[in-house]
């Protein structure tokens, strides 16, 4: 019966019945948490690339400087290596040296000394010969081997002799070019007699190509071999490239040969310091790449959730607004029809000044069973009237306004308030309907001061003089409904001058845990302590029920002299 | 609100009723009752040691199950609630034993 849900007071007395369809369109404000932006997810891309970014770069250049340094001890070892064998080329020339100059050129002994050298599978030296220098001679003491490139050009053989005489050191002469090219070098005599030169020349490696054995612990590396510091493709002697230069990561060492140097470069086949740190900054790449897109993909989907959620709130909230409106509607027309259902206006009676309170109990969308009533009989006297029927909603409403319109009936036939109540009590049956009606009926005759009141199981109306208040305690029948043949008995009251008549429902002194007995004592102090005017004496009194949440209904009748 | 029904001799019903009884839970208990009470229009006890509150829709719900039955009876009925029957003229009517 009486279920009202929660409503704001503020929004309930908005007056809303004008208002259109419209509402739910233009909705409400705007959402309340804000809309993630779409650009989140590019940011969100972008911070993952950076990152990524940054630790391939930290991971490309870890591997690249332990490459390099790896490289380093590579080309260090490798070229200690070549190092080394460089005395077995310099020792039989040198020997040779020795050994001519110890024997004056000693033609026989040289070639037997020098022979081993030069025969073989793989001789160390192609041609190996004798020269004396300062002789002015153009051809060799003695020749070993094939005849040397260098012999066939003495111009240049003279040039180099003479450099090369008393360093005491091995000579080179360079790359010397021709079908096969060739390295020649040359030793002088240091010794007393110092005249003669042993020089040999090595053939190079066919297209100057050799591998390192498979088996070495260079197999990983390539290699070229120059001469000298540049690294011109004329001075390569040999590498196992077929088209050098050596390209990409690259370490070099110089090693010392006699007058010259030789250059040897490496780089490595495959990365020294294994494959996977070569390999880890294309993989944090391509993970990164992929979990920023995935993270991005992920944002736009929680963008979309959280968007969605939003918009729901929103038409959530509409829905939420839709309602308040029609509650407030709702209880807007309970409210207009509760109004409808009492006097538009109170009679005027010389000599006396009326006024009339409700007040709706529950905040709810239920019209309560309250009513008063002032009716006019004749140009001084007049009937007023406060009932509750039990129970809300549209079944009291209608109780009460059967019971409201008959009582206007029947004083027009001059039923005193006793007659009127007996025949009222004939309209409802709680046996049938569940409801009860308690009704205060009081005639007052305004000239002669006179009351008579009868109650239907009401509350007694107070009556106030010269600041001293009286319940009017008539004898109280069954409430109308109870029984349909119950009979009614008046009390009759003379009142002072200038009192004041207060009937009311208990929704005015009813308060939970309380006696009704504290009720109407509150109510007779608060009335006999107020001297303002009736109207004003109303609303104060209204205020006594605050915290209560039943109906109340009030009606007041002041005697103006 | 809480209410406990009990059958007294085949004939009559007794109803205890603890807590608040109000308008807003008066349907629950008619409806519970009120079926009851057809298959026992004797005697009615309503037990009311424990109700705490009643407003006027429970008297009124009172008042008509008085009309249902033969006899009514109030027991146990606190001085508050008493002092609202009797402002209603209803003592009678419900029987209201102290």
């Amino acid at each position: 019966m009486n279920d009202g849900g929660p409503v704001s007071s503020a929004a309930a007395e908005r007056p809303r019945g004008t208002e259109g369809e419209d509402e739910t369109s233009t909705g409400p404000s705007g959402p309340r948490g804000g809309r993630w932006p779409f650009w989140l997810p590019v940011g969100v891309l972008l911070v993952g690339l950076v990152v990524t970014g940054v630790l391939v770069w930290i991971s490309a250049s870890t591997y690249s400087s332990n490459e390099n340094r790896l490289l380093n001890l590579r080309v260090r070892d490798a070229g200690a290596l070549v190092a080394e064998a460089l005395p077995s080329v310099e020792t039989p020339l040198a020997s040779a040296a020795a050994l001519a100059d110890a024997t004056d050129g000693n033609v026989p002994k040289f070639m037997q000394f020098i022979a081993p050298y030069t025969s073989g599978k793989t001789p160390q030296f192609a041609s190996v010969s004798l020269w004396r220098l300062g002789a002015n001679e153009t051809a060799p003491l003695a020749a070993v081997g094939t005849p040397s490139v260098l012999g066939g050009s003495p111009a240049r053989a003279e040039t180099f002799f003479a450099s090369t005489a008393r360093k005491s050191k091995l000579g080179v002469v360079g790359l010397l070019q021709g079908p096969k090219p060739r390295l020649g070098y040359a030793f002088t005599s240091p010794g007393l007699t110092g005249r003669y030169v042993v020089y040999g020349e090595s053939a190079l490696p066919a297209n100057r190509h050799s591998k390192f054995q498979s088996s070495s612990s260079f197999a990983d590396l390539n290699y070229a071999l120059y001469l000298g510091s540049l690294q011109r493709p004329e001075d390569l002697l040999v590498s196992d490239l077929k088209n050098p230069p050596l390209t990409g990561r690259t370490a070099s060492i110089s090693i010392p040969f006699g007058s010259n140097s030789f250059t040897f470069v490496v780089n490595a086949r495959r990365p020294l310091v294994g494959s996977f740190p070569q390999r880890l900054p294309w993989l944090i790449a391509i993970i990164g790449v992929l979990l920023s897109i995935g993270a991005a993909l992920l944002t736009v989907r929680l963008i979309q959730r959280r968007n969605h959620a939003e918009e729901l709130a929103v038409s959530l909230e509409q829905v939420a607004d839709e309602n308040r409106r029609l509650y407030s509607e709702q209880r807007s027309i309970a409210q207009t029809l509760q109004h409808a259902l009492l006097p538009e206006a109170l009679p005027k009676i010389r000599g006396v000044e009326t006024g009339a309170r409700y007040e709706a109990g529950v905040e709810g969308v239920d019209i309560g069973g309250d009513w008063y009533d002032l009716i006019a009989l004749d140009e001084h006297r007049l009937l007023l009237v406060v009932g509750d029927v039990s129970g809300r909603g549209v079944r009291a409403a209608a109780t009460m306004a059967s019971l409201r319109y008959a009582i206007h009936a029947y004083p027009a036939q001059d039923d005193p308030p006793a007659t009127i109540l007996t025949k009222l009590s004939k309209l409802v049956n709680v046996g049938a309907t569940g409801q009860l009606a308690t009704i205060l009926c009081a005639l007052v005759d305004v000239e002669a001061h006179e009351l008579t009141v009868t109650s239907a199981g009401h509350l007694p109306p107070l009556l106030i003089s010269d600041g001293t208040g009286t319940f009017i305690t008539s004898s109280v029948g069954v409430p109308i409904g109870v029984n349909t043949g119950a009979t009614y008995t008046s009390t009759a009251v003379s009142t002072p001058r200038a009192a004041t008549l207060l009937a009311f429902t208990d929704g005015l002194v009813e308060r939970r845990g309380e006696s009704i007995d504290t009720g109407l004592a509150r109510l007779h102090d608060a009335a006999t302590a107020n001297h303002s005017d009736l109207d004003d004496l109303l609303s104060r009194l209204l205020e006594l029920r605050r915290g209560g949440d039943d109906d109340t209904a009030i009606a007041g009748l002041r005697w103006l002299d | 609100m809480h209410f406990d029904l009990a059958e007294l001799d085949g004939h009559d019903l007794s109803v205890t009723i603890s807590g608040e009884l109000d308008i807003t839970n008066v349907d629950a208990l008619e409806s519970a009752v009120g079926s009851a009470l057809r298959h026992h229009p004797g005697r009615l006890i309503i037990e009311l040691s424990e109700l705490r509150f009643a407003d006027s829709s429970a008297i009124a719900l009172w008042v008509r199950w008085s009309t249902a039955v033969h006899e009514i009876e109030l027991r146990d009925v606190s001085p508050i609630l008493r002092r609202v029957i009797d402002s209603m003229g209803l003592a009678d009517t419900l029987n209201v034993k102290p």
